[in-house]
């Protein structure tokens, strides 16, 4: 019997750490997995806390979507106590997760990305971050001002750049002043010259050419948040949806469709059809169509076909979601609530001894469900996390990718493609490794 | 001028970011500040598993290492980068205390210098953004860390009604949404039956929390020996509720009391 021979390499270009385990079998590859090497139990260490501390807590999860971790937890707080946040807090929700969108897009595409797919579809090798800020010196600039778009807003409305402190159940301690939301205005149209520079820059650089088709999705289900049809990351009915079916429900009827068991990684659907899942920008994408948009018609219209079968796409539709989202962002500044003052609701007594929060973060599907006792300790906490939900796709994709390389390639240069392909969904480690 | 000086002047600093068990918050801190883009330019980034994809060890003259370390492997890792880094700082609470995850029942978490000699810390979770930057303007003159020795309360903004007897009775961990919202509340937690751990806590970080109306939790460290000991010591000066004493989320926070391997 041929004995198993077990490679791990630790992923680069990825926010936190993961490995890329290859079992091999002779010369056969046997299995390949894009390994979460350490679970930090967050679950465990929810049990036993007081729910009002509960979202200083989970925004430790991750520093990319602490935003999304915070406020996701507030959503199932308030849903125990059965309060309200005032309209004001929901407008500086949103502009948060939209700081946190921003910088988390940005950060991914241009550090983690766009070398790949220079190398991919462009045949150009970038070795270090100096060639790369060298590549475009104005794209370089573009970056780096977006950068401080999404964590200036997050500082501005949330008191500092990572891990909020504004945020806690029952809404938003912050009337942001005229002059705070000027200073914003301005540079979100900033930001908005600057997206459409790279959405322009993505389609003159690879809009012409075919992404290979080794990056091309299989038949999947998407999973994604939808508000009455339209693109909404706060609020909406969950969406599983493939080319035939959809499934429209509500996050209280989640474990009728899928469940998870508690300090165990993944997440188990039921509707076993043996089809991948994925959220993320691609789900959001196919779920609320942004492509249909007129706003947005110019630029879908000048990619090539071939692009949105394949999970590089994720690149071209994270620029337009920030692009989407700057927009949305100059809405919400101006609404009149903004800068009026509200008095926050007391969490008062318990109305429920449960909640579920919901929503989607950057990387797709967010939600937390608490259990407590009536001392308002938690007894139980799930959290489902995107990459949780991302990663028996990507463990499914690059299998396949991994053999048809490794027919003409030695195995270190299989490693190096497939990295490639795991960042083309750009997994959150620290999210999965909650 | 001495040879490091003389170094700066025509080489640019050799830098390694690493991160090993955390969120990764101090690192999306550091691509937020509004020095990094010149930290960019003045060093040379080696090493940076978030954006570069350089696999072996080489040499470098700073090292910033974010996280906890809770594998054995990770402890032969900051022992190979000590080796091969002319100066290491742990960067964040995780890396300088022990962090978040030792309020875990089943985990620990130990700060870098349980296992090698640090040549600074730069504290908090995450690092204010003003020590950040000053702190890495710092390294960049070759300049230790400077941190400061006092606590929150000397620069704290509620200190006038501070009752330095701590006769309250400590009831809450957090006040009312209500009470967080009102304009009017300018008296020190403590003696609204808040708990607030600013009187053992470093201050660095303008005060941030506390000026929106939540108390201090600690992040920052002490300014003098274990954060653990020292919030032992200032709670039991206090007149603490059941609730407050019997709760398990104080005490471990951000570090637990260290054990030398």
């Amino acid at each position: 019997m041929t004995k198993l021979q077990k490679i791990v390499e630790p992923c680069k270009r990825v926010d936190g750490n993961g490995n890329i385990k290859i079992l091999l079998k002779g010369e056969e590859i046997n299995h390949v997995e894009f390994e979460i090497p350490e679970v930090r139990g967050f679950e465990n260490i929810l049990n036993n806390k007081k729910v009002y501390d509960i979202p200083r807590i989970v925004s430790r999860i991750c520093g990319l979507c602490h935003a999304s971790q915070t406020i996701v937890s507030n959503k199932a707080i308030e849903d125990i106590y059965g309060i309200n946040p005032p309209s004001q807090s929901i407008i500086l929700r949103r502009i948060l997760l939209i700081g946190e969108l921003i910088k988390s897009h940005i950060m991914h595409y241009f550090f983690q990305s766009f070398p790949d797919l220079l190398k991919i579809i462009k045949f150009q090798e970038i070795s270090n971050p100096y060639e790369l800020m060298q590549f475009d010196p104005q794209l370089t600039s573009n970056v780096f001002d977006l950068i401080k778009l999404g964590s200036e807003i997050d500082r501005v409305f949330g008191g500092r750049y990572v891990h909020l402190i504004n945020c806690i159940s029952g809404g938003v301690i912050y009337t942001p002043s005229q002059i705070n939301i000027n200073l914003i205005r301005k540079l979100l149209q900033k930001g908005s010259n600057h997206a459409k520079y790279l959405i322009e820059n993505f389609i003159k650089l690879f809009s012409n050419k075919n992404p290979p088709s080794s990056f091309d999705l299989p038949k999947i289900n998407y999973l994604g948040l939808s508000n009455k049809g339209s693109y909404d990351r706060y609020k909406g009915n969950v969406i599983i949806k493939n080319n035939e079916n959809q499934f429209n429900f509500s996050e209280k009827d989640y474990q009728k469709y899928f469940n998870k068991d508690i300090g165990v990684f993944g997440i188990s659907f039921h509707q076993n059809n043996n089809i991948e899942l994925i959220t993320g920008p691609i789900a959001r994408e196919k779920i609320n169509g942004i492509s249909a948009s007129e706003k947005f018609a110019n630029y879908f219209n000048k990619i090539n076909e071939n692009w949105k079968e394949s999970i590089l796409y994720q690149n071209f539709l994270e620029l337009i979601e920030i692009n989407d989202e700057i927009h949305q962002c100059l809405k919400l500044l101006d609404e009149n609530s903004l800068n009026e003052r509200f008095e926050l609701p007391n969490l008062g007594e318990i109305q429920k001894l449960e909640g579920i929060g919901i929503l989607e973060a950057p990387r797709g599907l967010l939600m937390h469900h608490y259990k407590i006792d009536h001392n308002e300790s938690v007894i139980q906490a799930k959290l489902f996390i995107a990459t949780e939900i991302n990663i028996p796709l990507i463990n499914f994709m690059t299998l396949k990718y991994a053999r048809d390389l490794h027919k003409n390639e030695a195995i270190d240069k299989v490693k190096k493609k497939i990295m490639q392909m795991i960042r083309a969904f750009d997994p959150c480690i620290s999210c999965a490794s909650h | 001028m001495n040879y490091y000086q003389w170094r700066l002047k025509i080489i640019k600093l050799k830098i390694l970011i690493i991160s090993i068990t955390s969120c990764s918050g101090c690192i999306s801190t550091l691509f937020s500040l509004d020095i990094f883009p010149q930290f960019l330019e003045k060093t040379e980034i080696s090493y940076f598993p978030f954006i570069t994809d350089e696999g072996k060890l080489g040499s470098y003259d700073i090292a910033l290492i974010e996280g906890c370390i809770t594998q054995d492997f990770q402890i032969q890792l900051i022992q190979e980068i000590r080796r091969a880094a002319r100066k290491v700082y742990s960067l964040g609470s995780c890396a300088a205390l022990g962090g978040i995850i030792n309020l875990s029942k089943k985990k620990k978490g130990d700060p870098l210098s349980n296992y090698i000699e640090v040549d600074g810390i730069i504290p908090g979770c995450p690092p204010p953004s003003n020590l950040f930057g000053n702190c890495l303007m710092n390294l960049l003159e070759n300049k230790m860390i400077k941190l400061s020795n006092k606590n929150q309360c000397y620069s704290c903004p509620l200190r006038e009604g501070l009752d330095y007897e701590f006769k309250s009775n400590i009831t809450k961990l957090i006040p009312n949404n209500r009470e967080i919202n009102s304009a009017q509340n300018l008296k020190c937690f403590l003696s609204q039956g808040v708990l607030c751990l600013g009187p053992v806590t470093r201050e660095g970080c303008d005060n941030k929390c506390i000026n929106r109306g939540i108390p201090c939790d600690g992040c920052l460290g002490s300014p003098t020996k274990s954060l653990f000991s020292n919030i032992c010591n200032f709670l039991s000066l206090l007149n603490l509720s059941d609730e407050v004493k019997t709760y398990d989320g104080i005490f471990y926070r951000y570090s637990k009391p260290s054990i030398k391997r």
